[in-house]
């Protein structure tokens, strides 16, 4: 048995599940941010991306080490090519909720109702979901799990239509237009999350198959049962 | 600048290339042999049983597996240098061509010439380079054009440049690593069709180690290639088809088994088999 090489596999694993757990208290912040208009919580948030990059730099070096020393072959490299690509989706997903937190400092002082509240809560909840859901699906080795990402993101694709639907209908005072343009982008991270998400269950199902295929194709999109 | 002229070229390139290199079309495999319940007995000892396979023309096959699995007996079938050990009995055919290479009135010697072999130590005979490499086309009565043939092998085996001035130098006088590419030389002096190296780089050094690699990669395109080698690194760097074998201990008795003969690049990423994933993944034991 190559016992440090399992340690280090081990541990490479650990990491991006603390890294992952980390991204979710950065997305609960930013939305929280967000939603109570807290500008000292969002520059927690920002200042908390350093934690998450930690982690993603210490699953780099800790990989660079382990294709030059180890030569991991099979399901072994399999894991560590589905590592490598999980941690940057991780910290990608870190990064956007950098850029909602730093939104939520701009937002101008207006009232658009609650109803932006409760959609960027929607989808902040549902993107939390979509995380745990692949984290937990890499961890059990749960194909089933990872591809259930698909139909939770459409859930996160719907909301962000409705929030831009909503932005349409903001009108034509300036202060109203600004706060709209803002969310928008936040509406867009909040989705490219959920993308990022369902991208982590496609690593699980190649480590799990060893087949690299996409879940869904934008370019090809498969038609979808009533 | 003119952007009519840009073409992107949909039919060749990266992804085409490593998909060629990733699994060889079995439309294009030429079977060169064919290898069926093949099972091998020192006395009362089943060294393998039961192993069948095809080898293909212009393939690099690397046998793998842990000491004691068959792979050397295996591969030493393909050339029935196991008629050399008085205990051993084959069973089951050897296809080569279509021919059964231990039907009776089939010349061993005949055989050998067209199926050549490599051993692990590097073995040349204490007489001059030249000598080396001239010594089976004596034999076989290939005398015409001599020189130049030994100059062909010499530098087919990548050896030519290093020791073109000094052929009549004794062979022994050569680093490790180029005894073992004069060896290479003198197999393929002969021109036979198979070469088969029985762990052919495990006393060399890593330089020298590739050196040999690169040039097994090179002979690919001349000869049929088959090594045995326990670098599984080895392997998976230069064959195209990768067999493992393992021992199988049923009712005390040990015996080698093929389990499980893929294209490499399956074996090491994706084996079909728990006890090939455990060899590959160095779980073994």
């Amino acid at each position: 048995m190559r016992t440090t090489f399992q340690d280090d596999l081990d541990l490479l694993e650990a990491t991006l599940q603390e890294e992952g757990s980390l991204v979710l208290r950065a997305l609960r912040g930013s939305i929280n941010a967000l939603d109570q208009r807290d500008h000292e919580l969002a520059d927690e948030v920002i200042a908390f991306d350093d934690d998450v990059d930690a982690r993603y730099i210490a699953i780099e070096e800790g990989i660079q080490s382990l294709l030059a020393r180890q030569t991991p072959v099979a399901s072994d490299l399999r894991l560590v090519l589905a590592i490598l690509h999980v941690n940057l989706h991780l910290e990608r997903i870190g990064d956007y909720c950098v850029t909602v937190a730093k939104l939520s400092k701009l937002v101008p002082e207006v009232n658009p109702g609650p109803r932006f509240v409760e959609g960027f809560e929607e989808m902040g909840s549902r993107c939390e979901e979509m995380i745990r859901v692949a984290l937990a699906s890499f961890q059990n080795r749960d194909l089933a799990g990872a591809e259930s990402l698909v139909d939770l993101d459409e859930l996160v694709d719907r909301a962000n239509r409705r929030i831009v639907e909503r932005i349409l209908d903001l009108g034509g005072d300036p202060a109203m237009r600004e706060y709209g343009l803002r969310m928008v982008v936040v509406s867009r991270a909040l989705e490219r999350i959920g993308d990022h998400a369902v991208d982590i269950g496609e690593q699980i199902a190649y480590l799990l198959t060893a087949e690299f295929r996409e879940f869904t194709d934008a370019s090809h999109p498969a038609p979808r049962e009533a | 600048m003119m952007t009519d002229d840009v073409t992107i070229p949909i039919n060749v390139g990266p992804v085409e290339i490593a998909r060629e290199r990733k699994a060889p079309a079995p439309a294009q495999r030429e079977t060169v042999f064919d290898i069926r319940d093949l099972e091998v007995n020192y006395g009362p000892t089943t060294a393998i049983s039961g192993v069948n396979l095809e080898i293909y023309r212009h393939y690099i096959t690397a046998m793998i597996g842990p000491s004691g699995c068959g792979k050397s007996t295996f591969i030493r079938c393909l050339n029935r240098m196991n008629d050399l050990v008085p205990s051993a009995k084959v069973e089951g055919s050897v296809l080569y061509r279509g021919q059964d290479i231990y039907a009776d009135g089939v010349d061993p010697v005949e055989v050998r010439r067209r199926i050549g072999m490599v051993f692990q130590r590097a073995n040349p005979f204490p007489k001059s380079i030249y000598d080396n490499v001239a010594w089976g086309p004596r034999v076989l009565g290939m005398r015409n054009g001599l020189d130049d043939r030994v100059e062909r092998a010499l530098t087919s085996a990548a050896l030519w440049n290093e020791v073109k001035d000094r052929l009549k130098k004794s062979a022994l006088s050569l680093s490790g690593g180029q005894q073992q590419r004069l060896c290479i030389a003198r197999a393929i002096a002969i021109e036979p069709e198979v070469l088969l190296l029985d762990e052919p780089a495990s006393a060399l050094d890593p330089i020298a180690t590739s050196a040999i690699e690169d040039l097994m990669h090179d002979l690919k395109k001349d000869y049929t290639l088959v090594i045995v080698t326990h670098n599984m690194q080895q392997a998976a760097r230069v064959a195209d088809l990768t067999a493992f074998f393992t021992l199988e201990v049923a009712e005390g008795r040990r015996t080698g088994v093929l389990v499980e003969y893929d294209s490499t690049d399956k074996i090491f990423t994706n084996p079909s088999d728990k006890r090939t994933e455990d060899y590959v993944t160095g779980r073994f034991g």
